[in-house]
């Protein structure tokens, strides 16, 4: 047996088949044609259109009854491959501008995109990332690639990838995947916020897995211990496949923890809330398991676009996320851009260290009218429903009384031209030590406060949390940090104000256990935490929390830490 | 050449799937037909969903059927129709 060392970010035990991914991409240069060859080339570009009709042709056909929304968007691509608009657009540009095919079908699929992407819409929206998708068909088709995605697997398999990108994930087959293995990512990015969501195990940061591992070799994906195993003896896969079935039950048993009201045992209620990152309809519908939304990510309405979003796109967009939310509270984070996200839509500046330059609220500073154009959407929407305004990546009393007088000219705008607005909460998310350290100071300022536990996690130790090189540097129970986070929860609570986390240590079951005790009582996480969030608090008394981390604040290390909390968990069946 | 207007009355407009069936509708035709809102001077092929999504119609809009060819006249009716229908939603 042969074992390789990673970074568990979703937890559970599988043995399968080795499936390597490697996305096809497609390389398109301007490339012109002579007038004889204009016939080969439309002969060509109507070979790859049938090839990639026939393909959807059969992954359509392939569709159960319990996939019809698969089915619908298979039908959507069709509909695109065969659009007369389209196929006279490939045609004339390389009859009369001369272009290759390949360059033909890459013009004419951009030059359609950039039509529908003036059209503010959702669904139409939807539909641009479908024709990306059918371009990619075609032009595969054109290069005689066979088909690779992980939407069409037929047999269940582990995964092993590079790295994932959304797209990736967005049409993973869950009953196909049985685990994810990547060479690159940390707990924090898409691929692990997914995999926790989607509950397949999930290893990352594994050093060479594309060539560690052979396609079709049987691996063992360990994702508590953060172990992959191959060449697998008869005993050891026996002991994994009970491991894996252990598991299993106790997941089950979690979820029935996932409706109840969180009340500790000694009758503290705990506010669950949740962190979304976009409107998805299965983002909203997990509404009735929270109190609210601890965190709405606002960037996904600036990326993977090429126009900016106006103020009447936002309005509805966070007008849906109140409805979903009805009667329940909304924390929008405005723009977090810059540092890992970048956008299609402006040329932000190259910067030596972009997670200490100009991003989140620095670049709103830096943009005023972005920033007031999102102020103003808050603002309106906040008519319909229980809207707070968060201002990340706070620094100093500077930041906070800057943002505010944003948020007062954005009113006024809105007030001289008789438009409505609603009364919002004002705060801060606290990332950054420097503010943390002063907390005190920034209660006095504004009405609550969110803690960003990666970031601040990131910021006081200097260790850069996507670099899987240094992952036993990023130690998420360091005492420095906990020591910062105690300081703000005692701070905005001995100022009467709400305080919440939000980063990962809020839906993290040790973490959880010692920010109650700490005095928390608002809680923010993905879907995925709830359950088992909600199983400790309600098997859990505030004294027991109060003790444990009483206990914590006299350790030295975090795995000190680790180790004692396990243990205490452990103790109450936990 | 045949011209006819109509109200959009269905929820989502033209997007999604009655988008879908309007195109499908169509293509059955042989006439070049073209779709636009009244007022406006935009004109799509109303045989391309991608032309047809583009335009962005909506609930409540009025909008503009030509076509020209053979069976114009049968196809203008029919998607006059189609849209009266309300998609069935």
């Amino acid at each position: 047996m042969k074992s390789y060392k990673g970074n568990p970010v979703s937890k559970g035990v599988e043995i399968g088949k080795v499936y390597k991914y490697v996305p096809y991409h497609a390389s398109v240069g301007e490339e012109l044609i002579e007038e004889a060859q204009v016939a080969d080339e439309l002969q060509k570009y109507g070979d790859a259109k049938e090839k990639a009709l026939h393909e959807l042709n059969r992954l359509k056909e392939s569709m159960g009854k319990s996939d019809q929304d698969k089915a619908a968007i298979l039908g959507a691509h069709i509909e695109i491959l065969k659009d007369p608009a389209m196929d006279q657009q490939i045609g004339k540009f390389i009859k009369k501008k001369m272009y290759n095919a390949k360059y033909a079908i890459d013009a004419s699929y951009k030059m359609f995109i950039g039509m529908l992407e003036k059209v503010q819409d959702d669904l139409i929206r939807e539909r641009i990332a479908d024709m990306k998708d059918v371009r990619n068909r075609t032009l595969r088709c054109l290069d005689g690639e066979p088909e690779k995605n992980l939407s069409t697997l037929s047999e269940p398999v582990i995964v092993i990838a590079k790295d994932l990108l959304p797209s990736d994930t967005a049409s993973l087959n869950r009953k196909m995947v049985l685990g994810i293995i990547t060479e690159v990512g940390g707990a924090t990015s898409h691929t692990a916020i997914i995999a926790r969501s989607y509950e397949i195990p999930a290893i990352l940061g594994v050093k060479n897995a594309m060539e560690l591992f052979v396609d079709g070799e049987e691996v063992i994906i360990d994702a508590i211990a953060g172990n992959v195993l191959t060449q697998i003896e008869e005993e050891i896969r026996q002991d994994y496949d009970k491991k894996s079935r252990i598991f299993k039950e106790q997941a089950l048993d979690t979820k029935k923890y996932l409706h109840v009201e969180p009340v500790t045992k000694d009758g503290e209620r705990i506010y669950v809330n949740l962190n979304i990152g976009s409107t998805s309809e299965e983002e909203l519908e997990h509404a009735v398991v929270s109190d609210g939304v601890g965190l709405f990510r606002s960037e996904f309405l600036y990326m993977g676009r090429d126009k900016l979003p106006d103020e009447e796109e936002q309005y509805k967009i966070y007008t849906k996320v109140l409805e979903a939310f009805a009667g329940k509270t909304v924390i929008l984070r405005t723009m977090d851009i810059g540092g890992d996200k970048k956008l299609d839509c402006m040329e932000l500046p190259v910067e030596e260290n972009p997670f200490l330059g100009k991003r989140a609220l620095r670049l709103s500073f830096a943009y005023p009218d972005i920033f007031l154009t999102q102020l103003k959407a808050a603002l309106r929407a906040a008519v319909n429903g229980d809207l707070w305004i968060m201002f990340p990546m706070v620094e100093s009393m500077d930041d906070i009384r800057r943002a505010k007088q944003y948020v007062e000219q954005a009113k006024k705008e809105l007030s001289d031209a008789c438009v409505p607005y609603g009364s919002v909460k004002i705060g801060i998310m606290v990332e950054i030590p420097s503010i943390a350290v002063i907390a005190e100071q920034a209660a006095k300022e504004v009405d609550f406060a969110s803690i960003g536990t990666n970031d601040l996690t990131q910021y006081t130790l200097a260790v850069d949390r996507m670099n899987p090189e240094l992952g036993d540097f990023y130690q998420k129970y360091h005492p420095a940090v906990l020591k910062l986070i105690r300081n703000v929860i005692e701070q905005f609570n001995k100022a009467g104000k709400h305080v919440g986390v939000c980063g990962e240590l809020g839906g993290d079951e040790l973490g959880s256990v010692i920010l109650m005790g700490f005095g928390l009582r608002q809680l923010s996480m993905g879907y995925a935490s709830v359950a088992q969030i909600k199983k400790i608090i309600t098997n859990i008394t505030i004294e027991d929390t109060k003790g444990i981390a009483d206990n914590v604040c006299a350790m030295s290390t975090s795995a000190e830490i680790e180790a004692y909390v396990t243990g205490e968990l452990k103790a109450k069946g936990l | 050449m045949t011209t006819k207007t109509a109200k959009i009355i269905n929820k989502t407009g033209l997007h999604a799937r009655p988008a879908s069936d309007f195109v499908q509708a169509a293509g059955k035709f042989d006439a070049e037909i073209t779709i636009k809102r009244v007022g406006d001077d935009e004109e799509a092929n109303a045989k391309s969903i991608i032309f047809l999504l583009s335009l962005g119609l909506c609930q409540d809009e009025e909008v503009e059927i030509s076509a020209d060819g053979e069976d114009e006249a049968e196809a203008v009716d029919k998607l006059i129709e189609l849209i009266n229908s309300g998609f069935g939603e």
